[in-house]
């Protein structure tokens, strides 16, 4: 899969853990970004993502992300 | 060795000369060696060392066993294997007697009648701030993130390095290993700005910290004797007796490592500015929340157990609902935990725990009603006025979790807020505050230092204080400097007989 299609899947899943149509990342978008994207949230996220691209995220890259593009990096890698 | 004392301070002196002449390979060796002697000076209780020595050597043998494992299951297993060990000690030291007694309690709801007698241990200073530094580098490694440390003295000094030792912040190796190791040359800026942090700690601590002690102790010692007015001061004063003593440690600390040319970890973002309890719990103690975060809160969440949970609630409760309400379940764990690891207490666990989960969760389900309230009453939410009422409001929530964990148990806490009902409120006008300890002079000067500190805060939001003063020409730089020495040095709290008092946090 290329990096344009995981961030069109990305975006799908973005939009529906955080209810906002709007948003659209980029490989810089980071928590700071989203308004409701908080510790909290953090985990739904991640297990959403592993849903959709049917991966798993090891738990030090749960809490080592910096940003959407290592994310898709990570995905890319996976699958 | 207690930090604002003059041993520390000669202590620190000493190691700086010796460090930037000691050939720039070796001076990590000589981080080590003061921070044994840092520990000597700290401990008088020859076991303490036994203790320290179980955690050093057993988070080195645990990671590097990790590093060598031949797949991620073996690595998994040894993981927990040493976790388990290094929390086991943790346990019997710190909780053996809030664990023995509260199972005797239980065991005697069912008519059996047993006691239990607490038993007298010396835990070693800091041990709950090194023992969690220590698990969350073992995690790390079994996650992959750090590289084990094959030097066992190096791996020793991660886990004794002095300044971090007695109350933290919590550092990540991944973060440490860049600069702790590393050759430092001298920097000027480096020990002249750490300087600088380390008197305003003890701004924070001597001027203000000691003097709200003062007003506290009288009133919290004797509840009884100072009901309703005298109660929302002593734990006004508490609230600002617990931040300028926390964080004028981490001044300390922090200023410690800088003139070494160590960085470590900002812990305090000016918390009482918080709007939220949420934003509180991200300005306040922020490398302690990270820790929980990381190596506890997330693996909780992500585990199967939840995840099967939020899947049974979501075709109950719907989608939202769902989710919500398995990150309560997960955030109740998490309350608890980090209220038992201030202390093995009630008072602990709902003051620095499950109030705030209270605060939290009652927050996020009514913030509905509270949006409905603002637009029927057209408040503008980014109005000023709007703002410092959210800052307030945050704040006495704050205050009400302090009240317990300063009480002296979680009955004298509740009878604490039920005196609040004795009205005699219009005793502030009378001199309320010149009965708890403190003559006017005193009081003048923690109200002035609390002014300073408040106008600091504020600057400190929008310019970096000790960049700008020195953009500031020579005599204006010095002028404001020494006159902070000064006024720490006249104007300190040093008590009859001066023992440097220690710091709350160095305690848990």
């Amino acid at each position: 899969m290329e990096l344009e299609d995981i961030f069109e899947g990305l975006n799908e899943v973005f939009r529906d853990v955080f209810d906002d149509e709007d948003i659209t990342v980029n490989a810089s978008t980071t928590s700071e970004d989203i308004e409701d994207w908080d510790s909290l949230e953090h985990i739904n996220l991640i297990v959403a993502v592993e849903k959709k691209f049917g991966m798993k995220f090891s738990m030090g890259e749960v809490t080592t992300m910096k940003n959407v593009g290592e994310m898709a990096e990570i995905i890319k890698s996976r699958i | 060795m207690i930090l604002t004392s003059s041993i520390y301070l000669t202590f620190l002196v000493i190691l700086l000369f010796l460090y930037y002449i000691f050939p720039k390979k070796m001076q990590w060796l000589l981080l080590l060696l003061f921070s044994f002697i840092f520990i000597a000076f700290s401990t008088s209780d020859v076991k303490a060392y036994l203790y320290i020595l179980y955690t050093v050597l057993v988070s080195y043998v645990g990671s590097n066993i990790i590093g060598d494992a031949k797949n991620e299951k073996q690595k998994k297993r040894i993981q927990s294997i040493t976790v388990i060990l290094l929390f086991i000690q943790l346990v019997f030291l710190k909780y053996l007697n809030f664990v023995g007694s509260s199972s005797i309690n239980f065991i005697n709801l069912f008519g059996v009648n047993l006691s239990w007698t607490n038993l007298s241990i010396i835990a070693p200073i800091g041990v709950t701030f090194y023992t969690l530094i220590a698990i969350g580098y073992v995690i790390d490694v079994g996650r992959g993130v750090s590289k084990p440390q094959l030097n066992i003295l190096k791996h020793a000094l991660y886990v004794l390095y002095f300044p971090q030792l007695t109350s933290g912040p919590f550092t990540r190796y991944m973060d440490m290993e860049k600069t702790l190791y590393s050759k430092h040359k001298f920097e000027f800026k480096n020990v002249c700005f750490g300087f600088q942090r380390i008197i305003w700690g003890f701004f924070k601590k001597l001027v203000i910290s000691e003097r709200m002690a003062i007003m506290v102790n009288t009133v919290f010692d004797n509840y009884s004797e100072f009901p309703g007015i005298y109660i929302v001061i002593a734990t006004i004063a508490f609230a600002i007796q617990l931040y300028t003593d926390f964080s004028g440690c981490m001044d300390i600390v922090i200023g410690s490592s800088e003139t070494l040319g160590v960085t470590l970890p900002e812990n305090f973002d000016t918390p009482y500015f918080s709007k939220s309890i949420s934003e509180y719990w991200r300005r306040w103690h922020i490398t302690l929340g990270t820790w929980f975060k990381d190596y506890f809160f997330y693996p909780i969440l992500k585990s199967n157990i939840f995840q099967n949970l939020q899947s049974k609630l979501k075709k109950v409760f719907g989608k939202k609902w769902g989710k919500k309400l398995t990150t309560y379940c997960g955030m109740f764990i998490l309350w608890f935990t980090v209220g038992l690891w201030h202390g093995g207490a009630t008072k602990y666990i709902i003051g620095s725990g499950l109030l705030h989960w209270f605060y939290i969760v009652s927050g996020e389900v009514l913030e509905p009603v509270f949006n409905k309230i603002v637009k029927i009453l057209h408040i503008n939410k980014e109005n000023f006025l709007f703002k410092f009422w959210q800052i307030v409001r945050t704040f006495i929530l704050v205050c009400i979790g302090d009240l317990f964990f300063r009480s002296t148990s979680t009955a004298d806490a509740i009878n604490m807020i039920k005196s609040l009902g004795v009205n005699n409120y219009t005793e502030i006008f009378k001199g309320a505050l010149l009965n708890l300890g403190l003559d006017f002079k005193d009081l003048a000067i923690a109200i002035s230092g609390i002014l300073l500190l408040l106008t600091i805060s504020l600057l400190k939001q929008k310019y970096k204080i000790r960049e700008e003063i020195k953009e500031k020409n020579i005599g204006y730089r010095y002028a404001i400097w020494i006159s902070l020495i000064v006024f720490v040095l006249i104007f300190g709290y040093y008590g009859t007989g001066y023992d440097a008092a220690s710091f709350i946090y160095q305690n848990f």
